[in-house]
């Protein structure tokens, strides 16, 4: 199954200066099968999305459709056949 | 050959095979360090062809340039031939360039910094002669490595005829370079450097096309075309400015091309900061232009030069003068937007490279370097320093980047925040944590100081290579005496006015050490509340604060010529951190802290709360020495005189974190030489408003 991930600006030096990355993920993949492969294709992005733990940065947030994955299972949030998925960085800053 | 041992090299695995030869990755057990070793193949070379490539990779092997690759040794034995050259972890150009072509932003800064190294060896007089994309390295900083520099077999005239004739059957080694070989080299001339601009130009247009500018399906086809044909058109989304360069180095006679790589740098260095303009004019990119864009004039640091480094929380700002230190020029922000709270210059091994490390909020923490004062930036992909998985532990800011001894020119040590200290011993390429100290058993009851639990102070004892001290916040003095394996804490006499127990063995929230290299067993330390000696490497402190308006403090510097001086600046109280009495005044000690002076003239004494961090002053090892220091409001202040007099130098940054001074030593001429139209601003508005993008930031 297809999926859309909308890349914010700051990271698009990473795509190509793309700001929509289609990938192929098997079906019934999960929130970070879909990120692993996103981040296979543009190696940049795993490490500006995600910690050396793994986790998601504190003040990055990502969007299945239009959910905010803390709220839905975190990584292990579902991920539909052709849904949009955005990293949208935090309006927190100082 | 695995498991053999070459000389001292042991060999260790293939990594690659040519036309010429295997290359290995081998282990150098004098030097201890992995280095790549090319073992040419029996059959390679005759007698008189050896001795002319020994002869050239002798030559070869005296260009010292961040994007060659090195050339360590030239060896032989009876049977063997080799070349030990730099180990290089990365991709080759040919292997990153998809069908499509790579970004026009990606195009120049690879073509930049491989025009640079041409640059370089043909100011020395020596000519590649075999560029393309299997002989161009991309680290995974980003960083390009040209390699086999003058290695290439010189093909004779009938090589050549034969090659144009039997394409189809050639060696691989031939039929990879055929497609860059220039049109006067075809027709059986030796070719100068220009035939190296000419390679270039076929390599930008294959980077930038995913395709090669002259092809058919037999040599023949494929000379014709170079000698007689125009290239195929690029794209038409290929930028104006981008096709004029490629097309200009792919002009067939030779005085007509660029003259010089200088030039091809200059131009694509140009093309940087217009590029994405060009390329992308829809309203959803512009916001991203006005991010990525926004820039300044470059510095031209010449030798003697010194340097300001000063990194503020919304991005670092370089500057320049002369030795007189009277005017200054101005680049930045660099990293705009993001925090840089550690700097550092290492001049070792006749580098010139900057490190900073970038803290951007949402995006995490990066080490980055530029080997041109500021034009290209790394920007790795990976994290360079990051905690291992086990320890669940993640990066979240980097204080301070250190170099090791002297004497130990490879080495680089960051303390980080969580408080833990990272170790380089390959020029920063490679990271590893050191575990003695983030293993310790304190460490679980370590509590943050306000900054966070960072380790912000790494002090090397430049007389003993097994001794070294950090200092973390809130934890206190900790002391190595067996290179990293064991930490002891080293805060006996350190009173802590936020415990019950005033004097514990760790939990200390020191502000700053310093040391003298002339005097290496004695410290100074500015706490959380006092001031300290240590006369026996931190075993115990005693108290110094005799005559300063507060004891409170986060700054302390010490000189560079004299042991007994010591610079700090004192702030109110933990509650008003700011400078007593509104009165901005350095303090120094000429007796190690039997008394302390007040030093102000020209610094304002009146409103003046002012703030200086624990990395916002800093000395060049000029005599009489320059100090400088940065407040949180964003003035930056200098002395020419040890502080006696200061003077403003910038005011309006945001707030400054760190400050670093150098002064630059070349003992030739300087890797970043001045680009194309790129002068040195003179006044700090200019550089602010200057919009054109000659380097990599974010």
């Amino acid at each position: 199954m297809q999926i859309l991930f909308k890349i914010p600006g700051p990271l698009r030096e990473f795509t190509e200066n793309r700001s929509d990355v289609r990938v192929e993920v098997e079906a019934g993949a999960d929130l970070h099968k879909a990120l692993q492969t996103v981040f296979a294709a543009c190696p940049g992005l795993r490490d500006r999305v995600l910690t050396e733990a793994g986790q998601i940065r504190e003040h990055v947030n990502i969007f299945v459709a239009n959910e905010d994955v803390r709220h839905t299972g975190g990584l292990a949030t579902a991920v539909p056949d052709g849904v949009e998925i955005s990293i949208v960085p935090a309006i927190s800053g100082g | 050959m695995i498991g053999q041992t070459l000389d001292h090299y042991k060999i260790l695995a293939q990594i690659g095979e040519g036309g010429m030869g295997v290359v290995y990755r081998a282990r150098d057990e004098v030097l201890n360090r992995d280095v790549a070793l090319k073992l040419l193949a029996p059959g390679a070379l005759d007698k008189v062809g050896r001795s002319h490539l020994l002869r050239e990779a002798q030559t070869v092997s005296s260009l010292s340039h961040p994007n060659i690759c090195t050339i360590h040794q030239v060896g032989q034995t009876s049977s063997d031939f080799y070349v030990v050259m730099e180990l290089i972890e990365g991709r080759s150009l040919s292997d990153l360039i998809t069908a499509t072509g790579l970004s026009m932003e990606t195009v120049t800064r690879y073509g930049t910094q491989i025009a640079d190294a041409l640059a370089h060896a043909h100011d020395r007089g020596i000519v590649h002669r075999d560029l393309k994309g299997s002989n161009v390295m991309v680290t995974a900083e980003g960083r390009v490595k040209v390699l086999d520099f003058g290695l290439a077999t010189r093909l004779e005239h009938e090589e050549i005829s034969e090659l144009t004739l039997s394409y189809s059957s050639l060696e691989s080694k031939l039929v990879g370079t055929l497609p860059y070989m220039a049109p006067e080299v075809l027709r059986g001339q030796k070719g100068d450097h220009l035939r190296d601009l000419w390679a270039l130009g076929v390599l930008l247009y294959e980077a930038t096309a995913g395709r090669l500018p002259f092809r058919g399906n037999t040599g023949f086809e494929v000379t014709s075309a170079i000698l007689r044909e125009p290239p195929t058109p690029l794209p038409a989304t290929v930028p104006h400015g981008l096709v004029a360069v490629i097309q200009r180095c792919l002009i067939k006679e030779p005085t007509e091309r660029y003259q010089r790589a200088s030039e091809v740098r200059a131009a694509l260095e140009a093309l940087q900061g217009a590029v994405l303009q060009i390329r992308h004019p829809s309203e959803e990119t512009r916001g991203q232009q006005t991010l990525v864009l926004r820039g300044m004039e470059h510095l031209t640091v010449k030798n003697g030069d010194v340097l300001l480094l000063v990194g503020t929380n919304k991005g670092a700002f370089l500057l320049r003068s002369s030795r007189e230190r009277a005017r200054w020029d101005v680049a930045g922000p660099y990293f705009h937007g993001q925090g840089v709270y550690a700097m550092a210059y290492d001049g070792r091994n006749r580098r010139h490279r900057l490190w900073v490390s970038t803290n951007s909020l949402m995006w995490g923490t990066f080490l980055r370097s530029s080997d041109d004062f500021g034009r290209i930036w790394t920007t790795p992909l990976e994290a360079s320093i990051r905690f291992p998985i086990e320890s669940g532990a993640s990066l979240k800011n980097i204080w301070q980047i250190c170099l090791g001894r002297e004497e130990e020119p490879e080495t680089l040590y960051c303390g980080v925040e969580p408080a833990a200290l990272f170790e380089s011993r390959d020029g920063g390429e490679s990271w590893s944590l050191v575990r003695g100290l983030y293993d310790h058993p304190h460490r679980p009851r370590w509590m943050p100081g306000n900054g966070g639990l960072c380790l912000h102070t790494v002090l090397p004892d430049p007389g003993n290579k097994e001794r070294m001290y950090v200092a973390v916040s809130a934890a206190g003095v900790y002391r190595t005496e067996d290179g990293g394996n064991t930490w002891q804490a080293r805060n006996n006499g350190i009173r802590v006015v936020f415990m019950p127990e005033k004097y514990p063995e760790f939990g200390q929230c020191v502000h700053k050490i310093v040391l003298h290299k002339a005097r290496p067993e004695r410290l100074f330390l500015q706490n959380h509340w006092g001031l300290y000696r240590s006369d026996n490497r931190g075993d115990s402190w005693q108290d110094i604060a005799r005559g300063v308006p507060s004891d409170f403090g986060f700054a302390m510097l010490m000189h560079p010529h004299d042991a007994d001086c010591v610079y700090i600046l004192p702030v109110e109280s933990d509650e008003f951190r700011c400078t007593p009495e509104g009165r901005l005044r350095v303090y120094r000690t000429r007796n190690a802290g039997g008394s302390w002076e007040s030093l102000e003239c020209g610094l304002p004494q009146k409103g003046a709360y002012e703030t200086v961090l624990r990395d916002g002053i800093s000395t060049d090892s000029l005599d009489p020495a320059g100090i400088y220091f940065g407040t949180r409001s964003g003035k930056l202040f200098g002395s020419r005189d040890e502080g006696k007099d200061w003077k403003k130098i910038l005011e309006g940054l945001p707030q400054i974190v760190c400050v670093k001074a150098v002064v630059i030593e070349m003992d030739e001429a300087p890797a970043a030489k001045p680009y194309g139209k790129a002068k040195p601003t003179t006044k700090r508005k200019t550089s602010l408003r200057k919009s054109v993008r000659r380097g990599k930031r974010r």
